[in-house]
């Protein structure tokens, strides 16, 4: 029988993205449940499946009998295409289900420029996009993840957002909406109202926002009494102990990270001010590597995988590494499995341990010093010195490794071309380094890749009211590194300053962009973050047609005594003291880390990880 | 090490995987199990196994093959039944044989039945198509698009099963490393010689052979 679904999936160029049917994946007679959920990340299904927090979601919801949690991504154009030739709406993986009338969902909202994706998948669903429009016969529609914690610009379109970690919340989330279908589903003001006394959780429309004459924000204000001033984020406070998934769905085809994920940490003691990861998922919290080694094993065993990668900010500051490694190559080298170690310093235990772990083949290794001189490097709080990656590096063509790639941002704070020229002067000295081997110690070919992206200042961190460059400048400063780079073996690579520009405006907009994001989706607009379907004019537009000057959002200084849009949004670390680093960071004054000494950012508070050692 | 000839079945739920994606997955799968692959030497050590006539994408099966090297001794009753227990659902092996030289070689695949559903209005005479002396139509190879000569590569062709919107065809054709006859191609030639209009076709593949003969 030649079906609908062959003639569909025989049209489009990757049908395992649509298929379902992965191992691990969860199967359940809906007719069995109270919630049917659909968990939906605003890209295709690579990126998706390679998201950790994914993983764990899918799992906390499905282990609830009350609860059948399917997958649900953003079909690529292709399948769009069918979609509409067969007047069929968007589907979740597992069932092949319309989540039109799902009971929830809930977007992860990783980066901004995913947000016209969200508007294109409840377009897909036949859902309405602004949450005011939606009756209690359409799914309530809730997002989390980093961009939650300002989610200002897509505030109108969902119900409430999860700000930060979604394990236990989740629960909280789901039980409520149970209590509430049961109650008869009346009005879904009820069910806010609800869950709106958990922490973490945000309705962002028990809220009204007013602004000044100068378009800045005056006031955000509750306007109903179940909302708090002030949102607090969820941490999980025992990371060690936290529910973490023993199972993991694996794709047929190739995605991004195709391996186990070991998370052996949250959040990072550096404090780089640049950084939203190292503010928002403050404290460090560790997991024991006994915990980590049994996990590993579970993982592994359940999947097939021959590779598992360790997931942190920064796994050198593991405090049991060595054991944690050492178990894990025990486990690996007997099964053939690959392990892989990413955001590790380089030293002298590393560069041991990566000679172990590949005993042939030297994959590339990354640097990210972020800017060109110490200077800099101690405004961004970077610590990291020419120094440290002029030995690391020489260490690393000694040990045969010459695939040598180094990150850098352009626009920091206080940059001048001496800094620029830094990023060359120090890309050369890495060459340099190469060429003071003797011919029979270093292995041939060297590669030296420089990269830089364009620094976009985000909503809690040090750098949250500073002013970022203009597109024109951004290429001012590319080219000029580009005449600074003489050697033929560097190579250099950059961002395009358009995506960098837009990711600005919305991590620190409000939500008078609602209105644009819905526009420029309405002229086609979507998969931003992928540059033959990125259209820059079509967003300028979608701006112009709207009356909001995009600039107003990336390209002033905002003073401290500004209200900012996401000020009713509390991560723990307080205002005082990003204004603090802020300050030395005009001062060139460093910050030590969290295990050198506490520089008291309140986050304390939650008496959990690294602030209780 | 021991070798085995595996033979296994694909159905609907899996026939989107490619060929690629299914050697990956089979390695995964037995990953899972107590089995032990047995590695290739060299720089990149890889499973010793060797899929006879890759499926193409979207095409069920019922008796596809492969060989694959064990480290360690295994009954076949084992290898099947763990095989099975962790298979992604879909697939489904129905087959062990152990080998210890060349008993089966599955090199010597030269023959494929396959059974295609064919959307069309028209009815194609499928007697006379088979009548014609030859059959002459474009065919991929290595060095691009050639026209062909595959009636010598048809042994069987007949209709199953024929209504006002499609018809079922089933087919015995060339198939391996000397001659693959695609069955996308036989369908193209009876467009072309029967002036037939044919939409979505729909392939399953029942067998591959040696002459008429099968290997498990």
């Amino acid at each position: 029988m030649i079906t609908q679904r062959d003639k569909i999936l025989s049209a489009v160029e990757k049908p395992t993205r649509y298929t379902g049917g992965e191992l691990n994946s969860v199967i359940k007679d809906p007719s069995k449940v109270d919630v049917r959920f659909g968990f939906c990340f605003p890209d295709t299904y690579e990126i998706a499946m390679s998201h950790l927090g994914l993983k764990i979601l899918y799992h906390v919801l499905n282990k609830r009998e009350d609860t059948f949690c399917e997958r649900v991504f953003a079909p690529w154009t292709d399948m769009q295409q069918q979609l509409k030739i067969h007047g069929m709406k968007l589907f979740a993986l597992e069932t092949g289900d319309e989540i039109t009338h799902f009971d929830m969902l809930g977007f992860t909202l990783q980066y901004e420029l995913s947000y016209s994706n969200i508007v294109r998948m409840l377009k897909d669903a036949d859902i309405p996009v602004r949450a005011a429009d939606r009756d209690e016969t359409y799914p309530v529609i809730c997002g989390g993840g980093p961009c939650a914690y300002n989610a200002e610009p897509v505030a109108e379109i969902f119900d409430f957002f999860q700000l930060g970690e979604g394990e236990d919340m989740m629960n909280e989330a789901v039980d409520e909406y149970v209590k509430w279908k049961k109650s008869g589903k009346k009005n879904k003001r009820d069910y806010l109202e609800a869950i709106a006394k958990y922490d973490g959780i945000y309705v962002p429309s028990f809220y009204d926002v007013t602004y000044n004459a100068d378009g800045t924000v005056n006031e955000i204000k509750p306007n109903n009494e179940n909302a708090k001033p002030k949102i607090i984020k969820r941490i999980m406070a025992d990371f060690d102990s936290a529910y973490t998934p023993n199972s993991i769905v694996v794709p047929f085809g190739d995605v991004v990270h195709d391996r186990v994920m070991l998370e052996i940490m949250r959040g990072c003691m550096r404090g780089c001010r640049f950084c939203q990861a190292g503010y928002i998922y403050r404290p460090l919290r560790e997991r024991k590597s006994e915990t980590l080694l049994g996990l590993a094993d579970d993982l592994l065993s359940c999947s097939g995988y021959d590779e598992i990668s360790l997931s942190s900010l920064s796994s050198s500051d593991y405090s049991e590494l060595a054991p944690l490694t050492g178990g894990l190559l025990d486990m690996t080298e007997k099964k053939k499995i690959g392990l892989s170690l990413p955001s590790l310093r380089i030293d002298n235990f590393s560069i041991e341990l990566m000679n172990r772990v590949q005993a042939v083949r030297k994959s590339g290794i990354t640097f990210a010093p972020e800017a060109g001189t110490q200077r800099l490097r101690d405004v961004i709080n970077k610590n990291i010195t020419e120094e440290n990656v002029l030995k690391s590096t020489s260490m690393l063509f000694k040990g045969g490794w010459t695939n040598v790639k180094l990150y850098f941002m352009i626009g920091l704070p206080t940059e001048t071309d001496d800094d620029i020229r830094g990023i060359a002067g120090l890309s050369q000295k890495v060459l340099d380094e190469y060429f003071k081997i003797p011919k029979e110690e270093r292995a041939k070919n060297i590669n030296v890749t420089v990269s830089t992206s364009s620094f976009v200042p985000k909503p809690f961190t040090a750098f949250q009211w500073e002013k970022q460059d203009s597109r024109d400048m951004i290429i001012k400063k590319q080219d000029f590194l580009k005449s600074e780079i003489k050697s033929r073996r560097i190579k250099y690579n950059w961002h395009d300053n358009r995506t960098s520009y837009l990711e600005g405006v919305f991590a620190r907009g409000d939500r008078r962009l609602c209105e644009v994001i819905i526009k420029a989706v309405e002229k086609g607009c979507q998969f931003d973050s992928w540059a033959d379907h990125f259209k820059f004019d079509t967003w300028l537009e979608a701006f112009s047609e709207c009356g909001i000057d995009p600039d107003f959002y990336n390209m002033r200084v905002r003073a401290y005594d500004e209200v900012l849009p996401w000020d009713h949004i509390d991560i723990g670390v307080t205002k005082e003291f990003l204004m603090r680093e802020n300050e030395k960071a005009k001062a060139a004054k460093t910050t030590p880390h969290c295990r050198e000494k506490c520089s008291g950012c309140g986050v304390a508070a939650f008496k959990a990880g690294v602030c209780c050692e | 090490m021991s070798n085995y000839i595996l033979k296994y079945s694909r159905d609907e739920r899996v026939k989107y995987i490619s060929h690629l994606d299914f050697v990956r997955l089979f390695h995964r799968t037995v990953r899972r199990t107590s089995l032990q692959f047995m590695f290739s030497q060299g720089f990149n050590p890889h499973p010793i196994m060797t899929v006879a006539q890759p499926l193409s994408v979207g095409v069920t099966a019922d008796g596809e093959y492969m060989k694959v090297g064990f480290d360690g001794e295994y009954t076949e009753n084992e290898i099947m039944s763990t095989l099975n227990e962790n298979l992604p659902l879909g697939y489904k092996i129905i087959a062990v044989k152990q080998i210890f030289a060349k008993e089966i070689d599955l090199t010597k695949i030269d023959r494929a039945v396959y059974t295609v559903e064919a959307e069309t209005n028209d009815s194609p005479d499928i007697d006379a198509f088979m009548a014609n002396k030859e059959l002459i139509v474009p065919k991929k190879t290595k060095s691009g698009v050639k026209d062909s000569d595959i009636r010598p590569h048809i042994f069987g062709l007949s209709q199953l099963d024929k209504n006002s919107e499609s018809m079922v065809l089933k087919m015995t054709v060339s198939a391996g490393n000397d001659y693959n006859l695609k069955p996308e191609t036989v369908i193209d030639a009876i467009k072309k010689y029967e002036c037939a209009d044919i939409g979505f076709i729909k392939i399953h593949r029942n067998a591959l052979l040696e002459g008429d003969k099968d290997f498990l």
